[in-house]
């Protein structure tokens, strides 16, 4: 029998025992293995070859790569300020009362629940060149110029995509928003009022500050949506035309599974994770000081 | 939030028509999916996707449940969603309250691990683990896909509830503790009824990536009577020729429940996701 | 108070949601039970997801279960594109499904060569095809004279036009490269745009690499390059961007943006008037309008050089047994059932398909197929097509070149240069 200061000491391992078990195996486990068939050849039929870093190697000649990285990074860069700023918009618009508040909510949360299939087919449509609606309307209003082939024209494709997952990403930052509007202490931002703050001081100097812990779960969110984005560009445009958008988890997808290059693949994901804890670092180490701290 | 009144009538109307629109343009996708599900293939394919419907009816619905499979589909993403949502939610609560409650040995490894383990683009490791699901001898049983989906999202799960656990006041379990009451009693009878909100807002999240997942039944389902929705719907792909109004039908219909979900239990997703921001 | 609501719903949703679980563990139980009582159970994956592929699957396995009453045939269609992705696991888990389609040739080869196929000759032996069929099938099923794969049926690749345009504006069909070139002329003077193509998915810019490359440089050529004998900065394939097809585009001999559409969503250009051709495959009729199906004929890729050997692409798909097949006694029966002269007439006269069975009465086909048949047998070479006869990387690489070509005419040697790359990378491996 253990004496009651063990058996307190071994509560919490008890507590994550189940959890952290099924973990390891089915995730940490795979995720280890492809770590080390990053350095592998491997077509997914006979053994991994051992090959050392070469597929390393072969990653950074890889022009794809690096259209793909830079296109990731346009993906982030898009995705932490569009859809937070028309996501908050929205939410501090609606968390009035204003007639019908309840229909434009779900209004705008409706494309997150639409499955991504529907969402690229239909988008599709509306991109298309000759008949496509978005072109159309150029058309009648004079900006006929403008109209292009959205999806194989190479200088917008990846936009095109993008504006897409925007559109469903605003509908979920609001819904996040609205959240966190409901435990905003409202005697702060009416002594400010009080106190002869602008509109302008108030929103930045009393409302964000309040709302900066839903903001870093937007934005740890939207960085890894961005960085694994993944089924809007397959359904959309597969990565084209010729890997003009494509993004890594795309990348990594096709040569493992279209082109059967598991090892190079697995480099692939091995540097999407690399880059997504360089991301999510900063929230990290802001958890590491808050522990030392506590 | 109170109502301010310092802006003029006229312009609170301008700016009301101006949300009105802008909420129209941002439906117009959604109607042409579901007009274009009640058009026919051949009107589509003569007249394009964009054309004014010949015909309207609910035909390709029809055709959905029965030829689409989605009678058969339905249910098998139910009985892969359900469990796997229970599951998660359970195990990582469990997790959670050890990583928020407890301050011991490996702690921040762990909840580095969980987080960590969120951030792999999870499509790397299908191969791997339909290996370990063959090796297991759960290849192409419900069993696999429930495993890999409870696994997967207990990373974000976990991360979500812990954050939101450091929210309640410790002196509440402290009174607990002093009452005599198990650490699985604090847990059960204190731990989670506080955090139902989240419960519900992560469950609501949770239901619809489960639900909608495509990739995995792919790879750990051999045989297309254990197939989901989703999986089974794009056996309407075809090589050359697609079937476009049973698919966006089967789409559809395949997003009510996720609809409902959301419906029911958006009132407790918003009070939720607050996410420990009293703290 | 909300709590207690809140814990019965989800005490509610936990019941239902382990429920099922149990229920389909018990039933999965149960079926396995009957399975082992049976013995007779045959799994059967295809990736014949298009609809009226399917529907003719459906049936034939209905056929198969009336002749073979105490078997039982559990048939799972899986999207072609996805199929091509799951048959990794199919064939490397320890209970893979009994029979699968699959492509013939160089891609059946690739795991033909693994050691994960079964060996079928005795099947090919039993069942007379060593007669039934015509040589070229059986050596594209055969590796050291033994048998692996069933061809299946077949299509052809041709230029499909509408024959409205090409009366209206008194346009004979062209044999010859110059005659083509002419008659391209002669519609883009009357706002016709000659040819109609949707790239978004690649393979059809591919099917246009394949006939310039086979007309300009023969088929041997072709088939070297697929094999990845030949080098892509080669000059011949040079020539072939920058004499014939980049002159083509650059011409505006092809639809606008057609990176942007599927190949279907190609369709409408030519069946409101806007375009007149399409080099395309004869599944084009599957997704062509009902009503302009009667003014829907096609012709050979013209003649480029008429010193170089004729070389077609006619794809193949047909059926093998994975190695660890858990019953390939069915295997081979249901095999043996798709190879039959009976079911091959079904195939051809419910598919318009060209079947692969000699025995097969060429009375099945209808007009259309004996035209197709006899533009395959006229032809020196048989290709599979691009992507069937190159590995899948290369064909990656090789499509998404195409792609940027079809973008930047003017850079066919950087593009090539590049594809080399790729070539001498992916084949060094």
């Amino acid at each position: 029998m253990l004496d009651a200061k063990t058996r307190y000491k071994l509560i919490p391992y008890a507590f994550l025992g189940i959890p952290v078990t099924i973990y390891l195996i089915w995730i940490i486990g795979p995720m280890l293995y492809s770590f080390y068939l990053s350095f592998t050849k491997w077509d997914g039929l006979t053994a991994p070859k051992f090959i050392g870093s070469k597929n390393y190697q072969m990653l950074l000649q890889d022009e794809v790569f690096y259209i793909s990285l830079s296109n990731n990074l346009e993906w982030i860069i898009l995705f932490m300020t569009i859809p937070i700023a028309l996501g908050l918009t929205l939410a501090m618009v609606l968390n009035r009362d204003i007639p019908g508040a309840k229909t434009f909510k779900a209004s705008f949360f409706l494309p997150m629940v639409l499955s991504l299939v529907v969402c690229g087919l239909v988008w599709s449509w509306l991109y298309s060149p000759h008949s496509g609606l978005i072109n159309e309307v150029l058309r009648r209003i004079g900006l006929g110029d403008l109209a292009t082939g959205w999806l194989s024209n190479p200088k917008v494709v990846m936009e095109a995509v993008i504006a897409v997952a925007i559109w469903r990403q605003v509908g979920y930052v609001m819904v996040l928003y609205l959240a966190g509007l409901q435990s905003v202490d409202q005697n702060l931002l009416d002594a400010a009022e009080v106190d002869g703050a602008s509109a302008i001081q108030r929103f930045f100097n009393v409302l964000m500050p309040q709302l900066a812990p839903v903001t870093v779960i937007v934005i740890v969110i939207s960085i890894i949506d961005s960085l694994r984005a993944f089924d809007l560009v397959s359904v959309m445009t597969r990565g084209g035309p010729y890997n003009q958008s494509s993004v890594l988890a795309n990348f990594m997808y096709i040569e493992a599974f279209n082109n059967y290059r598991m090892g190079y693949g697995a480099a692939i994901a091995v540097i999407i994770f690399i880059i997504s804890l360089m991301f999510i670092m900063f929230y990290l180490t802001r958890i590491a000081r808050e522990e030392t701290n506590a | 939030m109170p109502k301010r009144n310092n802006v003029p009538p006229a312009v609170k109307i301008v700016l009301y028509l101006f949300l009105v629109a802008v909420t129209l343009i941002w439906l117009v996708p959604i109607f042409i999916a579901v007009i274009t599900s009640m058009r026919t293939n051949a009107d589509i394919m003569s007249h394009g996707f964009l054309a004014m419907p010949k015909t309207i009816n609910l035909k390709s619905y029809v055709e959905a449940w029965q030829r689409g499979g989605l009678h058969k589909y339905l249910p098998n993403s139910f009985i892969i969603t359900m469990p796997s949502l229970v599951l998660t939610l359970l195990l990582s609560s469990l997790g959670a309250y050890s990583l928020a409650r407890f301050k011991f040995k490996g702690r921040t490894f762990f909840y580095f691990m969980f987080v960590g383990g969120t951030m792999l683009p999870f499509q790397i490791l299908l191969l791997p683990v339909f290996r370990l699901s063959d090796a297991l001898g759960i290849y192409d049983t419900y069993f696999a896909l429930i495993a890999i989906h409870t696994a997967f999202q207990l990373g974000f799960c976990t991360f979500v509830l812990r954050n939101y656990m450091m929210t309640v006041p410790v002196q509440v379990m402290e009174s607990a503790r002093i009452d005599g009451c198990t650490e699985l009693g604090i847990w059960g009878k204190i731990m989670l009824p506080l955090t139902l909100p989240a419960f519900a807002a992560i469950a609501t999240l949770e239901f619809t990536w489960i639900f909608n997942d495509y990739i995995w039944p792919l790879v750990l389902i051999r045989s297309s009577e254990k197939m989901p929705v989703t999986t089974g719907l794009a056996t309407l792909q075809g090589q050359y020729v697609q079937d476009w109004t049973v698919i966006i039908s089967g789409a559809l219909l395949a997003t009510i429940p996720t609809l409902i979900v959301f419906i029911f239990l958006q009132r407790y997703f918003i009070a939720g996701l607050t996410l420990g921001s009293n703290k | 108070m909300k709590n207690k609501i809140v814990i019965s719903v989800l005490a509610v949703l936990f019941v239902l949601g382990m429920a099922p679980l149990f229920a389909g563990g018990q039933q999965e139980g149960a079926t396995e039970g009957a399975q082992a009582a049976e013995q007779d159970v045959v799994v059967y994956n295809s990736y014949w997801s298009d609809p009226e592929p399917k529907r003719v699957e459906a049936e034939l396995m209905e056929m198969f279960r009336e002749q073979n009453p105490d078997s039982k045939v559990i048939h799972s269609t899986v999207a072609h594109e996805d199929f091509k992705q799951a048959i990794r696991a199919y064939l490397t888990s320890s209970a893979p499904p009994d029979v699968l389609t699959w492509f013939a040739g160089n891609r059946a080869r690739f795991f033909i060569d693994k050691g994960l196929i079964m060996d079928i000759s005795d099947v090919w032996e039993e069942a007379g095809w060593n007669e039934s069929y015509a040589k070229g099938f059986r050596a594209m099923s055969s590796v050291d004279d033994k048998q692996y794969f069933l061809p299946g049926n077949w299509y052809w690749w041709a230029i499909y036009y509408d024959t409205r345009v090409f009366d209206e504006y008194d346009i004979e069909i062209p044999e010859t490269w110059d005659e083509l070139m002419a008659v391209c002329e002669k519609l883009k003077d009357n706002g016709v745009t000659p040819f109609t193509v949707g790239t978004k998915y690649r393979w059809t810019a591919a099917a246009w690499f394949d006939y310039l490359n086979m007309r300009v440089n023969g088929p041997e050529f072709h088939i070297n390059l697929m094999l990845g004998k030949e080098s892509y900065d080669d000059a011949r394939v040079l020539k072939v961007f920058n004499d014939y097809w980049g002159p083509m585009i650059d011409k505006g001999y092809f639809v606008e943006s057609p990176a942007s559409y599927a190949w279907a969503e190609a369709i409408p250009f030519m069946t409101n008037g806007d375009a007149a051709m399409y080099l395309m495959g004869d599944f084009i009729r599957d997704s062509y309008p009902e009503e302009d199906l009667e003014y829907l004929d096609f012709f050979r890729f013209p003649i480029i050089d008429e010193s170089v050997p004729v070389g077609e692409d006619a794809p193949t798909d047909g059926y093998f047994i994975p190695k660890n097949s858990q019953n390939p006694e069915m295997a081979k029966k249901l095999l043996k059932f798709f190879g039959s002269k009976e079911v091959q007439e079904y195939v051809a006269e419910e598919l318009g398909r060209l079947v692969t069975n000699n025995n097969v009465d060429t009375s099945v086909y209808n007009e259309n197929q004996l035209k197709g048949r006899e533009l395959i047998n006229k032809a020196d070479y048989v290709a599979q097509f691009y992507d069937r006869d190159t590995t899948p990387e290369m064909a990656d690489k090789g499509m998404n070149g195409f792609m940027e070509f079809w973008q930047n005419t003017d850079q066919a040697e950087e593009i090539l240069e590049k594809l080399e790359k790729s070539r001498q990378q992916l084949f060094e491996e």
